[in-house]
């Protein structure tokens, strides 16, 4: 299949083989960018006028005039210029403060979290406090007044000390499970482990079921699909035990 | 039942494989489990005649679980022992915990005995081996040691690191104490008892000096290495022995420096792979240490030279375990089989001069480990994972030959587990780490005696309670008509609200208690379920109104005479107005609730109060005693009754009073005002107080050959105590109406299944 290249590829190959030849890559660049303008710019300008200009670009650029620029214009583009400017310094100001003030409130926030609740505070406050009556009011027993005060407040603080759980480290606590796990685990080891010859409780008791007269059924019963993989794994030992066996047998007969 | 028909019953394999695809049990919320009803005895109703209502009880299956049994014992035939239909329960499925510890305190002739999950109970040797105290267990309280010291103080150490004491009179824990060396696994007191030793799992032994209201840390004597797995003080209390893995040493008390270090002979059978564990050392005043170890041997050490004196091998399994007699001439050793060997100090030649261990009388009383052994001046006593406490009497140094003479194995716990809600028809199971909830099945059919019914409804397992928090339950009650229930911890007391609708149960937890109900020993409920008596801690006990959904304080009895003793037994009269409650030790105290004041005390008795019920409309408290003494006290007339009176003159018959388990629960008929019902572990009594009582020479048990005598003999020979021994091990029997029984059983090869597993033992023949 054919595809028709675009007309505008085909007049710019040319050139862009010219440029490749002079081996000037930036003016290739500026060669193209030139052309879109010009394709842009195509319905305005003079069509006759294109191949001239393309024949002497740089000149065209180097001899443009510079822009006439009115002196109020000139004026008006630099207050903007200024404007915009003193907006942008007032912004950034503005957006810092936010920001500061944002952690600011963001510091406060942490540090009241960090506290402990209200409540809990006033008895932390209210109970070394009750100590020092108590101890006072010790030393000095006929004050009732100091009593009365007394009662109020250990009215007061049982309320929080008769709780139901009990203050501890909890990485003590997890020393202390750890040591006993591995206390256990000993303890398992060596009663129950391996070389501990156990037998099943089944098994146990049938010993008497065996000498009995009457015969009665096991206690518990047993499964046979319990330990399959295991039964499986024994019969293929057994299996390349017997080859095994079979080989070392042979052997003499060979050598 | 003939035991052809016994044999006839057994369900076949397929009635198991049903059982076994059993829907698991809906599972509702954390805390409460309810189960559907009706979906968990499907697939098995299609039975024959005779053993239609197998229920479940456990692993093993038994025929008449949840049955009715028409017991119907003709009247005349019996001579007054009554035709009841008998509710014969086996799916309790209650496991006792295995024993850690034994202690004997040749003081006070106590035995205490701690068990795997933290439970110490407190067994008087001297009042027929009654458990007179009980400390309920917690999971965080793994004990591996217990002793007394300084005359009757109990401490207690384990896996925990804390040492623990007791108190005895309070029944509570008084303080713990962390060891500061990790778990703890051994401990002793010095012969003088103002010291305790520890051996800890970091090597370090730690000295702690008794004061009279606490423990302090003294010194930590040199470390060793490897963990100190057994301990034991020189009688002159200068000396310690310890025993680890693969060695045992010798440390001076005083300065705390190790004077010598036998090591293990590592060339034992066996032990290739392991290392050889001394469980047990015993030091003698002349000075030789005796060790048991993993390898299976006794070995007897000189700890002056550091050598090995003398090798028994007795096992190819661990010998766990060794307690020697004050005197220091028997030591008894438990091992891993289930065996202890007896040890003697025999003399060796004629003269005296020289005398030898020697290895005397094995004893097979366990199938499983002998975990712990104590000896007595009179009896070895040895207690191990089947549960089993067992007080074997050595005959050379029993004096008289009476029944305490006798070989005793306590298995159940002397209180009652189970509480019964008899118009309902519900039984409350009491487990360490739960409560459970039963509906007993029902009959339409009737039957002649010894007929086995078959069910028209089966039983149902209405409601599971599992505890909260680390401690164990203590006691538990359901209210007569089933619609409360209260259990306690040891330190928290819990109360429930039921709602029966038709075939659906809910429960709803009574959250606002009054402060004062922090926890309880004992529990009950009137008769008519509106108010709840609460046994609470320092001997006070609380009387309290049960209103919907509130309850209302009305009175606290506070103990007489300043003792804060806790109170082990409630009994209420059925009309309300009197409440009985029996201390620990002291004696029996009466209140009147009509005017909420103490009534009277009934008068001191040596032996501690096993059972105690009050008769309806007579009033008459019936209190049964750890020596098997029954009394009747008459509360309207303060005194005892003339029945009573006549029963103490003519004495019991010996065959009653050589019962070794205590009567756990007092009932009454209805109907019939002369009958008291009563029973242990191994019988089921009803005693009518019309009858003569019987003498030595009649016998006791003579209710199945009166019925088959003619009515002339029977007439001749019927006496006041119709016992059955029918219901084997008997753990609650109850009347829930004029003619039904419900008996609740606990089969011990249904325990035995249960427990870890035993050592494996060569029997010839199998």
């Amino acid at each position: 299949m054919v595809n028709l290249r675009p007309r505008r590829s085909c007049r710019t190959l040319p050139v862009r083989l010219v440029v490749d030849q002079g081996g000037d890559e930036e003016d290739s660049e500026r060669e193209s960018s030139e052309e879109e303008r010009q394709d842009v710019e195509f319905p305005d300008g003079d069509p006759v006028a294109e191949p001239m200009a393309d024949e002497n670009e740089d000149e065209v650029e180097d001899d443009e005039a510079p822009e006439e620029v009115t002196f109020a214009s000139a004026q008006a583009e630099a207050k903007e210029d200024e404007r915009r400017l003193r907006d942008a310094l007032r912004r950034d100001k503005e957006l810092l403060k936010e920001k500061r003030k944002r952690r600011e409130e963001l510091f406060t926030e942490q540090k009241k979290r960090k506290l402990l609740p209200a409540t809990i505070l006033e008895e932390l406050t209210t109970a070394p406090q009750t100590k020092i009556n108590e101890s006072s009011s010790e030393l000095k027993k006929g004050n009732v007044e100091n009593e009365n005060k007394e009662k109020k407040e250990e009215k007061m603080f049982p309320k929080r000390v008769k709780k139901r759980y009990m203050a501890c480290r909890l990485k003590d606590q997890d020393l202390i499970d750890l040591r006993q796990q591995a206390a256990k685990g000993f303890l398992q080891k060596y009663l129950y482990g391996r070389g501990s010859n156990r037998t099943t409780v089944n098994k146990f008791l049938s010993l008497n079921n065996k000498r009995l007269l009457v015969k009665k059924p096991a206690v518990q019963f047993v499964n046979n699909s319990w330990g399959m993989e295991r039964k499986q794994n024994a019969k293929k030992f057994k299996k390349q035990w017997m080859h095994k066996k079979k080989l070392a047998s042979r052997r003499p007969n060979i050598i | 039942m003939a035991a052809a028909e016994r044999g006839a019953s057994r369900p076949t394999g397929d009635n198991r494989t049903s059982r076994r695809r059993r829907p698991p049990p809906l599972t509702l919320s954390a805390h409460f489990r309810l189960r559907g009803v009706g979906d968990y005895f499907r697939g098995q109703s299609a039975r024959t005649w005779c053993e239609v209502e197998a229920g479940w009880g456990g692993e093993r299956t038994i025929v008449r679980d949840a049955g009715l049994e028409a017991g119907a014992r003709n009247p005349e035939a019996d001579g007054g022992m009554g035709e009841f239909k008998v509710h014969r329960v086996r799916f309790f499925n209650y496991v006792p915990v295995g024993i850690r510890c034994v202690a004997y305190n040749h003081q006070s002739n106590r035995l205490a005995v701690s068990r795997v999950d933290g439970t110490v109970e407190i067994y008087n040797l001297a009042a027929n081996s009654f458990q007179e105290k009980f400390f309920p267990g917690h999971e965080g309280r793994a004990t591996e040691a217990l002793c007394w010291a300084k005359g009757q103080r109990l401490f207690s150490a384990g896996l925990n690191g804390d040492i623990i004491e007791y108190d005895l009179e309070k029944m509570s824990v008084k303080y713990s104490v962390d060891g500061f060396g990790g778990p703890i696994w051994s401990m002793a007191a010095d012969p003088s008892g103002s010291y305790l030793a520890i051996g800890c799992e970091d090597g370090s032994v730690k000295l702690f000096q008794v004061s009279p209201d606490k423990i302090q840390l003294e010194r930590t004597l040199e470390r060793q290495k490897g963990r100190i797995l057994s301990l034991s003080w020189h009688p002159s209390g200068t000396h310690i022995a310890v025993g680890s893995i693969d060695y045992i040493a010798v440390l001076d008390a005083k300065s705390g420096s190790t004077t010598q270090k036998m090591l293990m002979d590592k060339r034992h059978p066996g032990s290739q792979r392991r290392r050889c564990v001394v469980w047990g050392v015993a030091f003698l005043s002349d000075g030789t240490v005796v060790s048991t170890d993993s390898a299976g041997m006794v070995q007897f050490w000189d700890s002056e030279t550091g050598t090995l004196v003398q090798t028994h091998p007795l096992t190819s399994s661990d010998v766990l375990s060794i307690a020697v007699a004050e005197k220091e001439d028997s030591l008894v050793v438990g091992t891993a089989e289930g065996t202890i060997f007896h040890f003697q100090l025999i003399p060796s030649r004629s003269d005296g001069k020289q005398s030898q261990w020697v290895r005397t009388k094995p004893f097979q009383h366990h199938t499983h480990d002998v975990r712990s052994v104590a000896h007595s001046p009179t009896a070895l006593i040895s207690g191990g994972v089947d549960a089993h406490l067992v007080i074997r009497p050595l005959m050379e140094k029993v004096e008289v030959k009476n029944y305490d003479a006798a070989l005793r194995k306590i298995t159940f716990p002397h209180r009652r587990l189970i509480s019964c809600a008899k118009k309902m028809q519900l039984l409350l199971f009491q487990f360490p780490q739960r409560l459970e909830l039963w509906r007993l099945g029902a009959t339409d059919a009737a039957g002649k005696n010894e007929d086995i019914l078959p069910l028209s409804r089966n039983a149902e397992h209405l409601l599971q309670l599992k505890k909260k928090g680390p401690e164990n339950i203590c006691c538990s009650c359901i209210s007569p008509c089933g619609s409360w229930i209260a259990y306690s911890t040891a330190s928290r007391f819990y109360l429930y609200r039921m709602n029966y609708e038709n075939n659906s149960v809910s429960i709803k937890r009574v959250s606002k208690l009054p402060k004062f109900l922090s926890s309880a020993f004992q529990i009950l409920f009137s008769g008519d379920s509106a108010m709840l008596y609460v046994a609470s801690n320092q001997g006070s006990l609380h009387v309290i109104q049960l209103l919907e959904g509130s309850l209302k304080h009305l009175h606290t009895f506070q103990p007489q005479s300043g003792t804060s003793e806790a109170i082990s037994l409630l009994a209420v009269s059925p009309d309300g107005n009197w409440l009985a409650a029996a201390g620990m030790s002291s004696g029996v105290s009466i209140y009147n609730l009509k005017h909420l004041k103490p009534h009277c005390m009934v008068p001191a008795y040596n032996f501690p109060v096993t059972a105690l019920a009050i008769a309806p409309n007579t009033n008459n408290l019936v209190i049964a005693h750890s020596d098997q003494q029954v009394f009747e006290f008459s509360i309207p007339q303060k005194q005892y009754t003339d029945w009573s009176r006549k029963v103490q003159k003519h004495g019991l018959h010996y065959l009653w009073l050589e019962r070794d388990t205590p009567i756990t629960h007092i009932t009454f008929h209805p109907k019939r005002p002369t009958h008291i019902l009563l029973h242990d572990t191994y019988m089921f009594c009803i005693i009518d107080k019309s009858m003569p009582l019987p003498d030595d020479k009649t016998p006791l048990f003579n209710q199945l050959s009166l019925r088959e005598a003619s009515e002339n003999v029977r007439r001749r020979h019927a006496h006041a105590f119709k016992i059955s021994k029918k219901f084997q091990p008997l753990l609650f029997m109850d009347l829930l109406d004029e003619g039904t029984l419900v008996a609740v059983e606990r089969p011990l090869e249904d325990i035995i299944a249960q427990l870890p597993p035993p050592i494996k033992r060569k029997k010839f023949g199998t």
